[in-house]
């Protein structure tokens, strides 16, 4: 049987911090660690920044939930969001070099996830959205530039 | 997140503590552009002490790669630990003209 490890934080940024504490901890209980621990840390940080700030505007009275779980060799996790909808599955990255031209800060967090994780899906249910990301165990994302 | 800062002769010299991520970059991001804005475009980040950091982080320097170019200027950033450069190096910031990225401290030229 499937072990999962369930996490509920407010949209406030400064869960951030907590929710990367339990990813690390999870991670590491199920021996995954080093890079390829640090690379699913900073996927899920940039996923629930993102529906935090974009998707609850950081309302401190709503909340996300992060479910951890492995099944074979994929490590997967899930963030629950009562939020509308982003089509992060469908998201094309900009250009580094477009990024710097915008002067803008924004556009790198949905390319990190990206280029990390290797399955990248968006679930639809009744009252909420699933944004579920699966890690391929024993492979860790290298320069792409 | 606190920072330290240390002036030299060419550049100045800035030790951040702690995370950055999309809720601790602000201080620092506010920093580097009240430097600019006074004209301090060659800025050394000694990264020692930087425990993380996400797209928020890398978005302070990036966001302000564009005007520190346009006035000959340049991030060059040393001691970074392993987990932090990786972030860089998996979106190619490690291969920029005006962001430079160095081993140690000792490395960092004198007038960059």
């Amino acid at each position: 049987m499937r072990m999962k490890a369930y996490l509920r934080v407010r949209c406030n940024k400064a869960y951030l911090a907590t929710i990367r504490d339990f990813v690390k901890s999870r991670l590491a209980d199920l021996e995954i660690t080093g890079p390829i621990s640090n690379q699913i840390v900073l996927a899920v940080d940039e996923a629930c920044a993102n529906c935090m700030i974009h998707q609850h505007q950081c309302d401190n009275y709503s909340t996300i939930e992060v479910v951890i779980y492995r099944e074979d060799s994929t490590l997967y996790t899930e963030i629950k969001d009562t939020g509308k909808a982003f089509p992060l599955h469908e998201y094309q990255p900009q250009q580094v070099s477009d990024i710097i031209q915008s002067r803008g800060k924004g556009g790198m967090g949905i390319s990190l996830i990206h280029k990390i994780m290797d399955e990248i899906e968006v679930q639809e249910r009744r009252d909420y959205y699933v944004y579920k990301l699966g890690k391929h165990l024993g492979k860790t994302s290298t320069p792409l530039a | 997140m606190t920072i330290q800062e240390h002036p030299q002769d060419t550049y100045i010299t800035l030790v951040p503590h702690g995370e950055l991520d999309a809720n601790s970059s602000v201080h620092l991001d506010e920093r580097i552009q009240a430097l600019i804005e006074q004209g301090q475009v060659n800025i050394h980040i000694d990264g020692a002490d930087i425990q993380y950091i996400s797209s928020a982080g890398l978005g302070v320097f990036v966001s302000y790669l564009d005007e520190v170019a346009e006035q000959g200027g340049k991030f060059v950033l040393s001691s970074l630990r392993e987990s932090v450069r990786d972030v860089f190096v998996i979106l190619g910031l490690d291969q920029l003209d005006n962001l430079i990225i160095v081993e140690r401290t000792e490395d960092v030229p004198a007038h960059f």
